[in-house]
């Protein structure tokens, strides 16, 4: 399968020392996960369930204690193979505060990634970085602005921008949209509906807010204590949950569609 | 029954570089014992503020106006700080959306809660950790005569906010107000809290509310529901008739970009275009009208609109629907 | 309708809280101004060259033909005082220069380098930090015959420890923010991460950093001076001058005292820039904070 990032029976356990006494932390239990081209696959589950451990194993910046990330059927698994894999997957952190660098001009941010891997002669770099501006809806101009001059919203467009500038084809996304006034959340939404449509991107959406995987995702992967406990497509999972702590976490989301429907809480 | 809160005319602004910058303009309402407040509305809509204008801790530079915040009898407007230091804890509490920033991370569970009721009452040692116990058996903290003598930093998020709650339960207050107190929580252990403030509410008679920027949440909470766009008030009323039924186009526009468990692709969600004005910058006119999809040319930039009523307790500021009810907002 | 204007509890010190963190700074850059402008214009001020012995006049009190007075072999002690100032400035500066470029760099080694590199990075901050300099110059300056450079050298030494300390936590503190991690995701080299992400952030701090160390620099100067292990006779320092009077400092209180002020007014202004930029700094980074 071309642009599909395996992640193959992972592993990863932390050591923690209490008292003296130091045992064996397990965050993620022999969990895999498979994005296929152009899907949406949520990954959920609450806070220490291991999702974003995972994630950060996808994206190289942790490594498993077991098991192996593919990408295109190929192993990754030295420094030279995860650069290279870095052109082909890219990720978004979570807080739009703190993942921009300060003291960089949005430009020189998003140039930077040209830069490094040599894509393009620099003279050329400034009109990707205008086109990639425009394309995440924000104004060219914005270019010139230090991160600080910017709201949570375009910012957390920014960090989108960047991870688009190599032209990823998998896209790992760690709560991305939670901390955005729901005006906003939705326009974040759109933007990435509309990259999944026209660039065939496919994305790990990771999430603790369901109601928002269940309208962006295609297919959801839900984690409880380092394990997969269920999984499959969004309506299957969501309408006919199979797992006792999926319907746990579905009946605790707050949600005002219920109003309408006639149900009292 | 009286109200025991009623706000009149609030306002509140801070001196910036042209003048005052009006982050609360004219907001009214009214809360009952045993009833609650659902304040709802995105960050900048300024109703964090109102929150901390009713227990007197709004930054040193803001100035407080407004007709009458009438507490049982008593107007908070003209309070000084040693009349605040009686009511804030003792009668009014706050539930803070951060509870590691509000507990000291030096001192036991047991003692801060004690020190609080120390603080106001005149009881012994003995007395106030008795009442320390049951307000923490109140908030549903598991095991209290033992696990009372942690430190914050020994428990979960979600024990932490529960100790939040006991301390803010401790002098029987009768009004809480909640500042996005289950933001930072697991969903699961948001339901349990929100569960837990609505039991609360109701088995002690007080009087709750809860600040959310997650009408999901407002649907959960119940009770009353004031909607907050850019400092004013668009939209107020029972929560069940102004989510089923929104009538101002802020209202609906956010109940549009909002997600629920029923949504989906088929039918997209429609994000408000635009952005919230900048505090200051909302002029006389309408504060939704620039991004408004049904703008009444000419009247919505020149006067706010007043209140019309669009059911039984609830009411919406909206020139549009002033005009032509339900059918112009369409 | 009534409206209630309320005084909120919270005493307003408008002009006062507007003023405070701009007026020190502003205090201690004109000071240092002056300080420095004296020093240079050293041949237009001073009645006499540093080094004009005049036997006729010896230990005389300050008085209005010999401002700060004459030293024990009559020389003018307030052309002394402005060429020494030229000697302990530069001194001061190329030491504090010193140390800080070593500083930063062991710094950001410290932060960024690997496991080896770090743990050698920490151990000799460690040692540094625990060694009594004084020991270190007298240890070092019985070997070598003390001059200018020897001077320069051991306050390099002495001072970059610190530096590097506050370097080094700073950076670490960067470090571990997101931003880093995204740098590296997109395939940003350590090297690169260091420089063009976290440095641009040590920068404000490495400014506060130079003017405290400056101030240290000016008392570590006359310190070893005083010792007679710094810049060496006939050539003037403020520390050198003091030693010069310490033998009359019973009888002639101007010989060591005046110096002595010179001392104490340019580590006051350095030391008040420093905490206006350090007040600077925070509060741009509570503002960064706010938005």
């Amino acid at each position: 399968m071309s642009g599909a990032l395996v992640a193959d029976r992972i592993t990863k356990t932390f050591a923690v020392s209490r008292g003296g006494t130091t045992r064996e932390l397990r965050a993620v239990n022999d969990v895999s996960l498979a994005v296929a081209p152009g899907e949406i696959v949520g990954l959920v589950g609450e806070s220490g369930c291991g999702k974003t451990t995972l994630s950060r194993i996808m994206i190289g910046i942790e490594t498993a204690t077991a098991g192996a990330i593919t990408y295109d059927g190929r192993p990754v698994r030295t420094r030279a193979e995860w650069r290279a894999l870095r052109r082909s997957v890219q990720s978004v952190f979570q807080d739009p505060f703190t993942a921009l660098c300060p003291t960089m001009r949005i430009g020189d941010a998003l140039a930077e990634p040209l830069a490094i891997h040599g894509i393009c002669p620099p003279a050329e770099r400034k009109e990707r970085v205008s086109r990639m501006l425009e394309m995440v809806g924000l104004h060219p101009d914005m270019a010139r602005r230090l991160p600080n001059q910017l709201s949570g919203g375009q910012r957390q467009r920014v960090n989108l921008a960047r991870a688009l500038m190599l032209e990823p084809k998998v896209l790992i996304c760690d709560e991305i949209v939670s901390g955005l006034d729901v005006s906003v959340q939705a326009q974040v939404l759109a933007l990435l509906i509309a990259l999944q449509e026209g660039l065939g991107l496919s994305l790990v959406f990771i999430s603790h807010d369901l109601r928002v995987v269940r309208y962006l995702c295609t297919r959801v992967v839900v984690m409880y204590m380092g394990e997969v406990v269920e999984q499959g497509d969004v309506e299957a999972v969501f309408d006919h949950p199979q797992h006792a702590y999926t319907r746990s976490l579905l009946a605790a989301i707050p949600d005002h569609s219920r109003l309408s429907a006639g149900a009292t809480t | 029954m009286a109200p025991v809160l009623a706000v009149e005319n609030l306002s509140v602004s801070f001196p910036g570089a042209r003048g005052q910058i009006t982050v609360v303009e004219d907001v009214s309402f009214t809360l009952e014992a045993g009833q609650s407040l659902v304040i709802a509305g995105e960050s900048g809509s300024g109703k964090s503020m109102v929150c901390q204008t009713l227990l007197g801790i709004a930054p040193g530079a803001a100035s407080v106006t407004g007709t009458r915040i009438d507490w049982k009898g008593r107007n908070l407007l003209t309070l000084n700080e040693p009349e605040w230091q009686a009511i804030r804890g003792a009668e009014i509490a706050m539930i803070f959306q951060d509870p590691t920033a509000a507990l000291n991370p030096l001192i036991t569970v047991e003692n801060q809660i004690i020190d609080a009721i120390r603080a106001h009452r005149r009881v012994s040692r003995a007395e106030a950790r008795a009442r320390a116990v049951e307000v923490l058996g109140l908030a549903g903290f598991p095991e209290p005569e033992h696990r009372m003598r942690s430190y914050p930093s020994e428990l979960s998020g979600g024990l932490r906010q529960r100790v939040a709650i006991a301390l803010a339960l401790s002098c029987s207050p009768s009004l809480i107000v909640a500042d996005e107190a289950t933001t930072n929580l697991d969903v699961s252990i948001q339901a349990q809290i929100v569960k837990l403030l609505r039991e609360l509410k109701d088995r002690l008679g007080l009087a709750l509310i809860f600040v959310t920027h997650d009408l999901g949440l407002a649907a959960e909470i119940g009770g009353d529901l004031l909607v907050m766009y850019a400092g004013c008030a668009v939209e107020r009323g029972p929560v069940k008739s102004v989510l089923t039924d929104p009538c101002h186009p802020y209202t609906r526009g956010l109940l549009r970009s909002a997600p629920t468990l029923r949504s989906s692709r088929a039918n997209p969600l429609r994000p408000i275009p635009g952005q919230m004005p900048k505090p200051g910058s909302v002029g006389a006119g309408s504060p939704f009208r620039s991004r408004c999809p049904v703008v009444v040319d000419g009247v919505c930039e020149a006067q706010r609109a007043g209140w019309t009523s669009a059911g039984p307790g609830h009411d919406v500021a909206c020139h549009r629907f002033a005009l032509e009810g339900r059918e112009g907002l369409r | 309708m009534s409206v209630v204007q309320v005084e909120t509890s919270v005493p307003r010190l408008g002009w006062i809280s507007r003023l405070r963190p701009g007026v020190p700074l502003t205090v201690g850059i004109i000071m240092l101004v002056l300080i420095v402008l004296s020093a240079i214009a050293a041949p237009l001020l001073a009645p006499a060259g540093p080094a004009v012995v005049d036997l006729g006049s010896v230990r005389l009190p300050p008085s209005a033909e010999h401002w700060f007075g004459t030293d024990a072999i009559g020389r003018d002690l307030l052309a002394r005082v402005l060429y020494g100032g030229q000697v302990s400035l530069l001194v001061a500066g190329a030491g504090m220069i010193g140390s800080l470029a070593l500083g930063t760099l062991m710094g950001m080694l410290g932060a960024f380098g690997g496991y080896w590199v770090r743990a050698v990075v920490d151990r000799a901050i460690d040692i540094q930090l625990a060694f009594p300099y004084v020991l270190l110059a007298i240890a070092i300056t019985s070997v070598v015959r003390p001059s200018t450079a020897v001077l320069i050298l051991l306050m390099v030494l002495a001072a970059w420890a610190g530096a590097a300390r506050v370097v080094r936590s700073i950076a670490l503190q960067e470090r571990g923010k997101d931003y880093v991690k995204a740098a590296s995701v997109i395939g940003a080299s350590q090297l690169r991460i260091a420089l063009f992400h976290v440095f641009p952030s040590v920068l404000p701090s490495l400014l506060v950093l130079a003017a405290m160390q400056m101030a240290a620099m000016i008392v570590f100067e006359a310190t070893l001076s005083f010792l007679g292990m710094g810049v060496q006779p006939p050539t003037p320092s403020w520390g050198g001058i003091m030693l010069d009077g310490k033998n009359y400092i019973t009888s002639s209180w101007w010989l060591t005292t005046l110096p002595g002020l010179a001392i104490v007014l340019t580590s006051i202004s350095l030391v008040l820039i420093g905490d206006g930029m350090q007040a600077r700094t925070d509060a741009l980074r509570s503002r960064e904070g706010d938005e």
